[in-house]
């Protein structure tokens, strides 16, 4: 079973997150920040495929918890995505450039995220065509 | 300096959010005040080219209504944190993009919440610049944008308004 890690310091998007991940068949760990991410990563690195990650988070934000992934080479081939309410251009780039594979905007729903989801090949497209 | 945002993108905010995450439709109403009793009020602070507070505020029961709604189940008897988890996330989302939209170097904050029967949110320096009247089927809320500058928001007549949002 595919594993996600969900990053957010709101538990209201934690549970809608977990909730439509469970739904097409993930398993989901949950995490308030980066540094709890981080932590969890230690734990679950071999398990954990898909990071689901907001921008802004206490401790450690998305931005910063995208780089500290990308700097460990075991973890090169885990999808990162960032959820967030944070849409301007120049965030998205700065996302991007720092290895992130898709960016989802806040408000979002489950067939936005399905889709992105696809389109960075860890769901097959048949879940968002059904 | 922030560009101007028309009165009708606030809303057109709003509206989206609401439906997007809580499948309810929610339009502008004239009642300007909120009732009196325990109410709740969740609020993002914007700090750089423009400085102020979005804040969204509504009854007791209506955030419970809003957080059982946003969390796919019932809804809670009482404020408790995820209901005051759920109305934070609401104010950060419309916070958001209300920042996206003005489009220059600001920065957001983590939401912050209230609640009780005898209080008042001000922002250093602020002035209220816009409080909309939101209603649907279960009640009403209100949003309200206070700045430390101006933002240019557009005040339109009521009708005008309704109007150019359909």
């Amino acid at each position: 079973m595919n594993k996600a890690l969900v990053v957010d310091d709101s538990k209201t998007i934690r549970m809608i997150l977990r909730r439509m991940l469970k739904e097409v068949g993930f398993d989901v760990s949950e995490a308030a920040n980066g540094k709890e991410a981080l932590a969890v990563m230690d734990v679950e690195r071999d398990l954990v495929t898909l990071v689901l990650a907001d921008w802004n988070m206490p401790e450690m934000n998305g931005l910063e918890l995208l780089k500290q992934l990308r700097q460990r080479p075991e973890l090169s081939s885990l999808k990162v995505v960032m959820v967030t309410t944070e849409a301007e251009t120049g965030h998205m780039n700065s996302a991007m450039e720092a290895g992130a594979n898709e960016y989802v905007m806040k408000p979002f729903t489950k067939d936005i995220l399905l889709e992105k989801l696809a389109r960075i090949g860890v769901l097959p497209m048949a879940c968002v065509e059904r | 300096m922030p560009e101007a945002v028309s009165l009708n993108v606030v809303i057109k905010i709003v509206e989206s959010i609401f439906l997007t995450m809580m499948d309810v439709e929610v339009s502008v109403s004239e009642s300007a005040s909120v009732p009196a009793g325990d109410r709740i009020t969740a609020a993002v602070y914007l700090e750089g080219d423009w400085n102020g507070a979005v804040s969204i505020e509504c009854s007791h029961p209506q955030a419970c209504s809003f957080a059982g709604s946003f969390l796919g189940m019932d809804a809670p008897e009482i404020v408790d944190d995820d209901v005051r988890d759920a109305l934070g996330e609401l104010a950060n989302m419309i916070g958001g993009n209300i920042k996206s939209v003005i489009g220059t170097d600001i920065r957001l904050s983590m939401p912050s919440v209230i609640d009780g029967n005898d209080y008042t949110v001000r922002v250093c320096g602020g002035c209220i610049e816009n409080k909309i009247a939101f209603q649907f089927a279960g009640g009403a809320f209100w949003v309200v944008i206070v700045g430390k500058e101006k933002l240019c928001i557009r005040e339109l007549p009521h009708a005008e308004l309704q109007e150019q949002v359909m």
